[in-house]
């Protein structure tokens, strides 16, 4: 007998929950959106000032407006919080319940990712489209097939994201200080995953550098993918890094869960 | 039937970081980390029976809890062997997830914004619960429990009893075979840990559930467990009767008296060991064999209006269980 229908009930139970928690917390909505918009909005401000009427590395100021909505809508569409979460429930004993329970507590943590992605992207698409209408520098070139590639790159980094977020909470497994390396993470991919600026800025040498990482992947490809820039061999390297790097952290978190858990039932929560 | 829940050996230790205080002792912690082994539980072996319900007695630290998370699933034992409904809880996996319910005092699972029905509807759904058979749960839960009204509220709105509650409902939907309750009238008002008190008993009149609960209130015990497993220092001091361990600890009897007129402190105290005295309520502790001369000889001389015969209070008995040591072995 297939199991899908429990688990879309599961995850429909699970997504409701997190929405109604939400909807306990409006103001705090509101205030997550404007954080969500004020980054790329400052970084947009500053770019649209220094290419004024000319370009910085093949970007113009339309290039740019196109760029930073495109990173608004990438961003919030792969963030992951994980991390924060993990570290309280490891922390605070309510990961007890959570394993006593017959459902791995990923699975909360997926859901919520859901819940999240849902509501603040779908408010930033309506923004994206009320400013489109009156601001043409930002609209984008109807390509059905593009989209639907950056769809497929989207969902792999949030994948990639999520288990890098929930990976670096389990770290709480071991040290009190795990919120405070996904911080360093986040302080390091503002520069290589294209937050503050396109890759095509950075120094070649470190642009060089961070092709190596997974930053680029998890951002900076699937913006790319969706504004156009990237183009024939950069859209299979962008899919085959991502692919890579997935499965890197994927093994990672299978690793740190596996210990952490026995190291959790060794020394107790 | 085979026993519910059997420990054999049970042991578990900690290694626990040892840090001298202040700035130094941080330094030194951190490039050169010392640990200590913290013997948490020790050797600890018994058998529980399905539909029992078993007191588990002990100070704080005293190694209740790390057992009943090694009896969940929780923690991994350092030696021995656990078994609960036929399985080993350490990657017992969902099949034995569904069979146990696990309730911690201090932690909840309900989810503090929402009202408690939410929770419910979301262990209907990861527990696979079936329409029809939720509604005929919850129905009964609520009446049992007498939630009534609470269940539309939210959860940061309910006194602490009503959570303990909506909290004992929310971990039973699934109807498990088998409890583990640490501490769960811990901060309750009375009448609501009567409450509680109740519902447990009739949960296991009905469905027969083993149930192994930890609890700081005598009262729990007494009114609930026919059998108590004490364990102090990680170490299992005695498995048995409540009664067998009072008539077993306390040497002596408590004749509680009210008097008519006429008696002085120091009269009685020809009887036995004056513990109270203010006129007409007295009690005097007299050693257990004599109980009963005693109170012939004292109904005989003094004007008794009322005499009873109780033992010391719980309470006592178990101080003076941890603080003696007692045997293990029956009598």
């Amino acid at each position: 007998m297939s199991r899908a229908p429990l688990w879309l009930r599961r995850y429909a139970a699970l997504i409701r929950n997190a929405w109604l928690v939400d909807l306990q917390y409006r103001a705090s909505i509101v205030l997550w959106l404007l954080w969500g918009v004020t980054e790329p909005a400052v970084a947009l401000g500053i770019w649209w000032g220094i290419a004024g009427d000319g370009q910085v590395a093949g970007y113009a100021r339309a290039d740019f407006a196109r760029y930073f909505f495109a990173l608004m809508l990438v961003n919030q569409l792969t963030i992951a919080w994980d991390s924060w979460y993990l570290d309280g429930w490891i922390r605070e004993g309510e990961l007890n319940f959570r394993l006593a329970r017959p459902l791995h507590p990923a699975h909360e943590a997926v859901a919520e990712n859901i819940a999240y992605k849902a509501r603040t992207a779908g408010m930033i698409v309506v923004v994206w489209l009320v400013v489109s209408l009156v601001w043409p520098a930002v609209r984008l070139p109807l390509a059905p097939g593009r989209w639907a590639l950056t769809a497929a790159a989207v969902l792999l980094a949030a994948a990639m994201r999520f288990f890098i977020s929930f990976t670096t909470g389990l770290l709480a497994f071991w040290t009190t200080r795990a919120t405070a390396i996904m911080e360093l993470h986040a302080g390091v991919s503002l520069f290589l995953s294209g937050r503050l600026a396109p890759l095509a800025l950075l120094p070649p040498a470190v642009a060089a550098a961070a092709a190596l990482t997974w930053f680029p992947y998890m951002l900076a490809f699937p913006v790319e993918l969706l504004t156009g820039a990237a183009q024939g061999r950069a859209v299979v390297t962008g899919f085959v890094g991502q692919l890579v790097w997935l499965g890197v952290w994927i093994a990672a978190y299978h690793v740190t869960w596996t210990r952490g858990l026995r190291r959790y039932g060794a020394v107790g929560g | 039937m085979p026993p519910a829940i059997t420990a054999d050996r049970l042991s578990k230790t900690f290694k626990v970081k040892v840090r001298d205080p202040g700035l130094k002792g941080a330094l030194r912690a951190l490039l050169k980390p010392r640990y200590r082994d913290v013997h948490a539980v020790r050797d600890v072996t018994f058998a529980i029976e399905p539909g029992e319900i078993v007191g588990f007695l002990g100070p704080n630290g005293a190694g209740k809890t790390t057992t009943l998370k090694m009896l969940a699933g929780l923690l991994y034992p350092t030696s021995g062997r656990v078994a609960v409904a036929g399985f080993a809880p350490w990657g017992g996996g969902p099949a034995f997830k569904r069979r146990i319910a696990l309730v911690l005092g201090n932690r909840q699972q309900l989810v503090w914004d929402l009202p408690p029905e939410e929770t419910f509807q979301l262990n209907r759904a990861i527990y696979d619960i079936a329409e029809p058979d939720y509604r005929e749960r919850l129905a009964e839960l609520v009446a049992l429990l007498d939630l009534g009204d609470l269940l539309q509220k939210p959860v940061r709105q309910l006194s602490l009893g009503e959570r303990m509650k909506c909290e004992l409902a929310a971990a039973l939907l699934h109807r498990p075979p088998i409890l583990f309750l640490d501490e769960p009238t811990l901060g309750l008002d009375v009448t609501a840990q009567e409450a509680i008190r109740r519902f447990l008993t009739q949960y296991r009149e009905r469905y027969g559930a083993t149930v192994l609960l930890t609890s700081h209130y005598m009262q729990d015990v007494t009114a609930l467990a026919s059998r108590v497993l004490i364990i102090n220092r990680g170490r299992l001091l005695y498995d048995g009767a409540l009664a067998a361990l009072v008539a077993r600890i306390s040497r002596t009897k408590r004749i509680e008296l009210v008097l008519a007129d006429g008696v002085t402190r120091e009269v009685l105290a020809g009887f036995g060991d004056v513990k109270e005295f203010r006129f007409p309520n007295a009690v005097l502790e007299v050693p257990r064999e004599d109980a009963a001369t005693t109170s012939a000889r004292l109904l005989a001389a003094l004007p008794v209006a009322d005499l009873s015969i109780e033992d010391p209070p719980i309470e006592d008995v178990i101080r003076a269980a941890f603080a003696g040591g007692i045997e293990l072995d029956e009598p």
